[in-house]
């Protein structure tokens, strides 16, 4: 019960700081409860915040990711070498999507099936799929594509909504439902408390493992797919990095990176939290290491307050537990 | 009739003088928010541009404080989108970009330009020139290659003798482009004693372009000169032979930074190098941004204007791209020991 008491503090606490931010940000800025600015906000960092929602998942199931820029690299960079070699862009969606798919199902099978450290596994494949990616596209730029996929990627779809924020939405609350109402989201979270246990008990650990990996590849891909689309045009160094600010993101949110715990509400304020912020140091023209600092002082705060807090309290116990 | 004639022929003569003469001139005073955006922040040539920029504000008494915009290394791709799309929000009137983007830019550009934000490139241009009005060039590539030989001339002298090339990575584009020209160069009669030995590649780390120029000095004992077409290449093959205690007997030059290079020329390791000025770079794109935005510039073929303390330019099509406009900046700053020293502390 305490441990629920925690939770939901942190994402009180997230909660009160997304209000500081907006008050600020409106304050400040003029030009921030635009439409068009709002619709931007989340514009900018869509594709990294889709794939918070997956990566959510695989931390706390005690794992992690560390491949799914690359996976966004590559799928993005067979998708241009399809294209320009002449097949239909259609089909070259596709295959990008199975690229993902596959650089998934490898990770998984390593990971579940042999038992290889998903830290290992998926650092491997940061190096080796972007090595792939490369391979496709060398150090040239593909570009030229329909206008209707580069539409996909800018224009709005419904309202002043684009495809890939529309993505993002469903994603949340699909997500939202398996990890907080299904059998699956259970096992998620008794995988990532004690694996051991959990095969003890008759759960099926590897299949949960291989079904998470393959997901996130496939997820990972259909944002390589989108990014494409936003920029219009596709370079083997696409996404480089982004893997970083993926997890800083759900690590915000209050998931622990030791697994089994962590909420998708929580996931889901720290991405608010992160891109409000962003865009308001943007609109204020702070860039560049300033906003990288202030964001990282805000992820070494959210480390430190919740041990400093259980420190301050055990002290004053007395050390009961 | 004769005298209607002289009369016309006169009048004539007057309109096409005018017609010469009529090069844009800057309106002063203007409400204008400007935004200079380098590759990314933290290093010396964008400091330089910034420099220059902010010497063209204060000369044409825009009210409103240019904003120095960048981007992490790390971060650079989406960090200019990102700088572009807020600046779009806030409706500035001009955008100044030293592309690290590639055609991957455009988007974020042509919702600027659809704003009625004017987008001029300077130091790198968007390849498909998709979205921009005009690009600033530094200098011509071609000449590049002339500029590299005649150094190689004067330091070697009428006697001649072999020489070397340190480039950076082996697919950087600049400077492939560059020792091409160069080597086209070359072929010239005059620089008939000029013999070229081999190209290396330090990639553009400073302990890797030591490593090589050290490969090429035990290489080629007869070698008496490198050529370093970067700015990396060049301060690390300089320190290369001052540690070996070679600067007697083998030189470097090439394209340098003068601040990086001051001691190496004062001592006669580098006699002689060249760069642009990124000051006068940052100087004439915000002269040209400025004149776009407040009118008195159009962005066409052919179009002239008064870059304040730089003088006249014509915007030209770009010959070293397929599509696109640029004005070329040029020429290139030759430094030796008589000028380092003023040079470096810009």
């Amino acid at each position: 019960m305490k441990f629920l008491d925690r939770l939901r503090s942190w994402e009180g606490l997230l909660l009160a700081v997304l209000i500081a931010i907006v008050v600020m940000n409106v304050m400040r800025s003029p030009y921030y409860l635009g439409v068009g600015n709002i619709v931007n906000l989340f514009q900018l960092s869509i594709e990294k915040v889709i794939l918070a929602l997956i990566m959510a998942l695989i931390i706390i199931n005690g794992e992690i990711d560390l491949s799914v820029a690359s996976i966004m690299g590559l799928a993005a960079c067979v998708l241009a070498f399809l294209f320009q070699s002449g097949v239909p862009m259609p089909l070259a969606v596709v295959a990008a999507l199975l690229s993902g798919l596959a650089a998934g199902l490898f990770n998984g099978f390593w990971i579940a099936y042999v038992g290889l450290p998903s830290l290992a596994v998926t650092l491997a494949g940061l190096i080796g799929y972007r090595g792939v990616a490369r391979i496709f596209v060398e150090d040239r730029a593909i570009g030229g594509f329909p206008d209707w996929f580069n539409a996909l990627g800018q224009q709005p779809v419904v309202g002043p909504l684009t495809l890939s924020i529309l993505i993002f939405v469903i994603l949340f609350i699909v997500i939202a439902i398996i990890l907080h109402g299904s059998a699956f989201g259970r096992l998620v979270y008794v995988i990532g408390n004690n694996a051991q246990a959990a095969r003890y008990s008759g759960v099926r650990v590897k299949l949960v493992k291989m079904v998470l990996f393959a997901a996130s590849g496939t997820v990972a891909a259909s944002a390589g797919i989108l990014y494409a689309a936003r920029l219009g045009s596709v370079r083997g160094d696409m996404a480089t990095g982004f893997e970083l600010d993926i997890i800083t993101i759900v690590l915000l949110g209050g998931v622990s990176i030791f697994g089994g715990s962590g909420t998708i509400v929580g996931v889901g304020l720290s991405i608010l939290v992160i891109l409000n912020l962003r865009n308001g140091m943007g609109l204020a023209s702070i860039t560049g290491n300033t906003q990288t600092s202030v964001i990282g002082a805000l992820l070494i705060l959210s480390v430190l307050a919740p041990n400093l807090a259980q420190a301050v309290r055990l002290k004053f116990k007395g050390r009961e537990t | 009739m004769k005298k209607y004639l002289l009369v016309t022929t006169a009048a004539a003569a007057m309109v096409l003088a005018m017609g010469q003469g009529a090069f844009a001139q800057a309106t002063p005073g203007a409400d204008l928010d400007m935004v200079l955006l380098p590759k990314f922040l933290g290093i010396l040539p964008f400091d330089q541009a910034h420099a220059g920029a902010l010497e063209a504000e204060k000369e044409l008494g825009n009210t409103k404080p240019l904003q120095f915009l960048g981007p992490t290394p790390e971060n650079s791709v989406a960090g200019q989108i990102e700088i572009i799309t807020n600046a779009t929000t806030q409706g500035v009137g001009a955008i100044m970009i030293s592309n690290n983007s590639g055609d991957q830019i455009v988007p974020a550009v042509k919702a600027a330009v659809e704003k009625g934000i004017k987008v001029v490139t300077w130091d790198s241009p968007i390849p498909s020139a998709e979205g921009e009005d005009v690009f600033v060039a530094q200098v011509d590539f071609a000449e590049t290659g002339t500029v590299m030989a005649d150094m190689a001339l004067s330091i070697l002298g009428a006697e001649g003798g072999k020489f070397a090339i340190l480039s950076a990575s082996p697919d950087a584009a600049n400077q492939n482009a560059w020792i091409a020209a160069m080597m086209d160069a070359l072929k010239d009669p005059k620089y008939a004693k000029l013999e070229f030995l081999a190209t290396v590649y330090g990639n553009d780390q400073s302990e890797e372009s030591y490593d090589q120029a050290n490969a090429l000095i035990d290489k080629y004992p007869d070698m008496k000169l490198i050529m370093s077409p970067t700015s990396v290449g060049i301060v690390a093959g300089a320190k290369a032979l001052q540690d070996e205690g070679l600067c007697d007997t083998i030189k470097i030059s090439g394209l340098g930074s003068p601040s990086e290079m001051l001691a190496y020329t004062q001592n006669g390791c580098a006699p002689e190098f060249a760069l642009w000025s990124f000051v006068d770079l940052g100087y004439l794109t915000y002269q040209t941004a400025y004149q776009l935005a407040t009118g008195t510039l159009k962005a066409e073929e052919g179009a002239t204007f008064t870059a304040g303390r730089m003088g006249e330019f014509t915007i030209t099509k770009d010959p070293t791209r397929a599509v696109g406009l640029r004005i070329l900046m040029g020429p290139f700053s030759i430094y030796n020991k008589d000028n380092i020293e003023a040079a470096a502390k810009e």
